[in-house]
């Protein structure tokens, strides 16, 4: 499916479910994730690790509200069971999509400028730098004997100067090899958008509403 | 107004996935002060103290880069990592993002994107506050609350919003002002 498509898919679902309270149509959307998680071959690590995070937090969520509050057995169910149902969607969008291929489709089929998707690009793929930056800077200030925490504001002055830094370079070194904001572009890979993409995700948004409204539990 | 260069979305995206790799550090924390406070059924309690950390790129964005925008885009990025990260709240992740954002966004919008100081700060944490506060109503069940104790989780919550979000954002831009790399600081 395109990923634009399936990303608005995803977020729509989880929107109306977040205020919809039929514990049923929630059942239906984890089982039919996890069927497509199992024919899209995520890992069973990762699906052990979907499952028993959210097991917990729901459960202690579920807990609290039962003796924090007062619900009835199909709240807590929905509450639940909407836990889960965020989790699977959301596992089945990160499995099954590519970054790239994300970016690109938001910039030829969602008309997102092209100065966001190649900006957003530039600076996703300095993450393994990111990553080390964020530890050199805790490895020299041990050196000198400081022990930079989450809430030190030195860690995140050092770390917005080096982003400072290497944003002006990227954008130089972007704008000297030819990119203009704004500018029309061709495509080296094209994202396809079919008609069967549009009937897939109308089909599921109707059956969600169908479900929902229905007068199901 | 300033409008959007290349040169401010590479920055903002940069400085989100900074917040998310500084971030990842404390999950576990989370996950530790959820158990060790789940028992007594006060687990929302460990969201509410830890939220200020999540939502600090919002301010933090919206301080420094000055685009209408900014503090959306700030956070919402900042849930896209964390998600392709390996977060596993998903979906959910990138509304919350979206959300917390837009709560910040409001704070430097009523200021109309011109005073950047104290009042902004503590406005920013107060709409954040409110506007994730009435998101988690919904998401979380938490209208089901005892109204005493919805009273406590949304006072432990802007405690947070405002030693993160405004304390801490305030003490590293005055560092910032301090090495004249912030627009129009005097």
């Amino acid at each position: 499916m395109n990923p634009s498509l399936k990303l608005a898919l995803v977020i729509l679902i989880a929107l109306e479910v977040s205020f919809t309270q039929v514990w049923t149509v929630n059942v239906a959307l984890i089982i039919i994730s996890l069927i497509l998680m199992f024919v899209g071959h995520v890992k069973w690590k990762r699906l052990l690790w979907l499952t028993v995070v959210p097991l917990f937090f729901a459960s202690a969520l579920v807990w609290s509200l039962a003796l924090q509050g007062t619900t009835t057995h199909h709240f807590l169910i929905v509450i639940f069971t909407r836990m889960f149902v965020y989790v699977y969607m959301g596992g089945l969008f990160t499995q099954t999509t590519n970054p790239l291929t994300l970016t690109r489709s938001l910039e030829q089929n969602a008309k997102l400028p092209s100065k966001f998707a190649y900006g957003f690009l530039a600076a996703f793929n300095l993450m393994p730098k990111i990553q080390a930056e964020v530890a050199t800077i805790k490895a020299a200030a041990l050196m000198r004997g400081q022990v930079l925490h989450v809430w030190s504001p030195q860690l995140y002055f050092k770390v917005i100067l080096a982003a400072m830094n290497w944003s002006d370079q990227l954008a130089a070194a972007m704008t000297s090899h030819g990119f203009v904001e704004g500018a029309p572009r061709t495509h080296a890979v094209t994202v396809a958008l079919r008609a069967r993409d549009w009937w897939l995700c109308g089909i599921s948004l109707i059956l969600v509403q169908v479900g929902l409204f229905i007068g199901l539990p | 107004m300033k409008a959007w260069h290349i040169r401010d979305i590479i920055l903002v995206t940069i400085l989100a996935i900074f917040m998310g790799v500084i971030f990842w550090v404390i999950n576990p924390v989370y996950t530790l002060l959820a158990a060790a406070l789940a028992p007594f059924g006060l687990q929302p309690l460990a969201n509410e103290i830890l939220l200020g950390v999540w939502v600090m790129a919002g301010p933090l964005a919206g301080f420094i880069i000055r685009i209408p925008g900014a503090a959306t885009l700030g956070e919402f990025l900042g849930a896209v990592v964390e998600m392709f990260l390996g977060g596993i709240w998903g979906a959910s992740t990138l509304i919350s993002g979206a959300v917390q954002g837009l709560g910040a966004e409001i704070g430097f919008a009523a200021m109309r994107y011109k005073k950047y100081n104290w009042v902004t700060l503590v406005l920013t944490a107060l709409t954040t506050t409110i506007v994730t506060f009435a998101w988690d109503l919904v998401r979380s069940g938490y209208s089901a609350y005892h109204f005493g104790f919805l009273i406590l989780l949304f006072a432990v919550r802007f405690c947070s919003v405002f030693l993160f979000g405004g304390v801490l954002t305030k003490l590293i831009t005055n560092l910032l002002a301090r090495a004249h790399v912030l627009p129009n600081v005097k």
